[in-house]
């Protein structure tokens, strides 16, 4: 089910150094959300805060209304949060389809001893979900990888493998930290084509970071600029990108004024 | 030869050879040889339970040999006090796993190295302590018992009834461990190991997972313990003594962490290594154990188990199709490892 998330005066230090200053914003359910702005300009940062590996110092959290401001990371899952990473981490000594089912650990039943004892249940449901593992790929056009070991893959490939086995999760706020980094032209292409089959056939609502204005452009329904930590501007990519807020964050105020 | 072994029909086939095997061998061989497997099936366990925590579970364990104590200690407490067998093995297994989480529960909270530091402590704590607490331990007499001979209507000798014993004991540890280090719990282990924030973005909290996998281990030592008591019939202080946890950790290594092949071969490397190292020239024991531990490190850092896995992929790689060479693998996931930390190590700058 897809979630609404809403921001309120989120504020995040380390030390002395603000990282994020007063954040504010609204995401719509079922919606495509941007995150954009020049690099460090704290929009990792607020990713960690909103799947709870940071936790800031001010303000609220909510997803679908319930405060999860201070939650453990691992307990996210259980509001529906799914997350990807820059560098996608995956047990590269492991085939691609282990990775995979590694995203439904929450939703498999059975303590440790009646995984030890391999009762029927567990056999069962190990046997189903390796099923929709396999599934989940063919959909994503990694079929025909689900038995190589995830280091025979290239990292374009990688990030494919860590989307699905976020998608395992079934979440209903799925975060994507910078999807198309280091993707050559043609494998952008294929994701936007994913992120849009997505929205289309899931019920999810997803928050993307990106340096991308392409991919930005084709699939966000709104975008926040973040600048210094601090939210610059919100409304359509269109509207971001002819800002001249935002083309002075980017390129600077001199240039800016050159160009126009 | 890997294809031939998936097949079904030949894994039930060896599968039938084997416990043929175990049947008969301990009948046919001699005493000697009986006792050694024997020692080999305690200190596979032992090696095994350290797998748990250190190879899947990627905590620094340097205390198992005192889950191996305590549990030798109950069990020789047990026979003396004539309590009924099956308690005394459960109460060899339960109170070293319930010693294990309270320990876990303390120190996976301090993150680091912590497991580690108070792993150090526990055999160096316990050999005074095993001394110190003579009522129940008999002191630096240790503590003997022959619960374990060989009852007379069996009409075997006590070797052969001993080994029975730990051999059911040891298959049956091992098919439960297997079984748990594979699918959901094999899983989330491999996970926490690799990358903490991962982890718990997939809902499994490093924490527990830390302070189960160590509960595990500690179990497994105790299960090890009631059968070094088994085997030995004599526990005294210096069986938890640090040094044998050392031993325990290199022949983990060798044997090759994370793989039961590994532990069993480890078991072998715990029982064999002293002994042949002390027939070269008993001055040189240790140095000759040390060259052998780094020997290994060098050439297969993933122990002998890995051997066969190895060889087969400098096969491939001689041939046409390119295998990665396991030492660049391990770099690449080095780096891979670093690099995904940044993200929610550091603040965005």
């Amino acid at each position: 089910m897809a979630a609404r998330v809403t921001l309120q005066g989120v504020n995040l230090h380390f030390g002395g150094v603000k990282v994020l200053r007063d954040v504010s914003f609204d995401v719509e359910p079922g919606s495509v959300f941007g995150l954009v702005g020049p690099n460090g300009a704290g929009k990792t940062s607020l990713f960690n805060c909103i799947s709870g590996h940071y936790r800031p110092s001010s303000g609220s959290i909510r997803i679908d209304g319930t405060e999860v401001r201070g939650s453990r990371p691992s307990h996210m899952a259980s509001f529906g949060l799914a997350r990807t990473f820059q560098h996608p981490a995956l047990q590269l000594r492991e085939t691609v389809l282990e990775n995979v089912m590694l995203g439904a650990h929450t939703r498999l039943r059975g303590g440790p001893v009646a995984w030890s004892l391999r009762l029927p249940h567990v056999v069962r449901a190990e046997k189903e979900l390796r099923g929709e593992a396999l599934r989940l790929l063919e959909e994503n056009g990694l079929g025909w990888a689900a038995h190589r070991r995830a280091d025979e893959l290239s990292h374009g490939l990688h990030k494919g493998v860590e989307l699905c086995r976020a998608l395992m999760m079934r979440p209903g706020l799925l975060l994507l930290d910078e999807p198309a980094a280091g993707l050559p032209h043609s494998e952008v292409e294929q994701l936007i084509d994913t992120v849009r089959r997505l929205r289309a056939e899931s019920d999810v609502t997803i928050i993307i970071v990106e340096h991308h204005m392409g991919l930005i452009a084709a699939l966000t329904d709104r975008v926040v600029v973040l600048d210094h930590g601090a939210k610059l501007m919100e409304g359509t990519a269109a509207e971001a990108q002819s800002d001249p807020r935002v083309i002075e964050a980017y390129i600077g105020k001199d240039e800016a004024d050159a160009a126009s | 030869m890997s294809n031939l072994l998936k097949k079904p029909a030949v894994r039930w086939g060896a599968l039938v050879v084997l416990v043929a095997l175990a049947v008969v061998l301990p009948l046919m061989l001699p005493e000697v040889a009986n006792d050694t497997i024997a020692r080999i099936c305690v200190f596979a366990v032992a090696v095994l339970g350290l797998n748990v925590v250190m190879g899947y579970g990627g905590q620094v364990s340097l205390g198992q040999i005192f889950f191996l104590g305590l549990g030798s200690y109950v069990t020789a407490y047990g026979a003396t006090n004539d309590w009924n067998i099956v308690l005394t093995f459960l109460a060899a297994l339960v109170l070293p796993a319930i010693a294990g989480l309270v320990i876990a529960l303390a120190a996976a909270r301090l993150g680091g190295l912590a497991i580690a530091m108070v792993t150090i402590a526990l055999p160096i704590v316990g050999l005074p302590l095993a001394r110190r607490l003579d009522h129940w331990t008999g002191g630096s007499q240790g503590l003997s018992s022959r619960f374990s001979d060989a009852p007379e209507w069996t009409g075997l000798y006590h070797d052969q009834w001993q080994l029975y014993i730990v051999l059911v004991i040891a298959v049956v540890t091992f098919v439960l461990v297997r079984n748990f280090v594979r699918g959901k719990f094999g899983r989330a282990l491999a996970i926490v190991k690799e990358n903490e924030a991962v982890a718990s973005s997939m809902g499994i909290s490093p924490y527990w997972y830390k302070v189960l996998s160590f509960t595990i281990a500690s179990m497994v030592g105790g299960i090890s313990g009631f059968m070094y008591m088994s085997v030995v019939q004599y526990t005294s202080p210096e069986t938890l003594a640090f040094h044998h946890s050392i031993t325990l950790l290199a022949a983990m290594v060798v044997g090759g962490s994370a793989t039961l092949a590994g532990s069993v071969i480890g078991g072998v490397y715990f029982v064999f290594v002293p002994v042949l190292t002390n027939a070269i020239n008993p001055n040189l024991t240790a140095m000759l154990q040390g060259a052998i531990l780094l020997l290994v490190l060098f050439l297969l850092p993933g122990g002998l188990a890995s051997l066969p896995r190895r060889i087969a992929g400098l096969r491939r790689s001689s041939g046409s199709r390119p295998g990665a060479p396991p030492r660049e693998e391990a770099a690449t996931r080095a780096v891979q490892k670093a690099a995904s930390k940044q993200p929610t190590r550091k603040a965005d700058q």
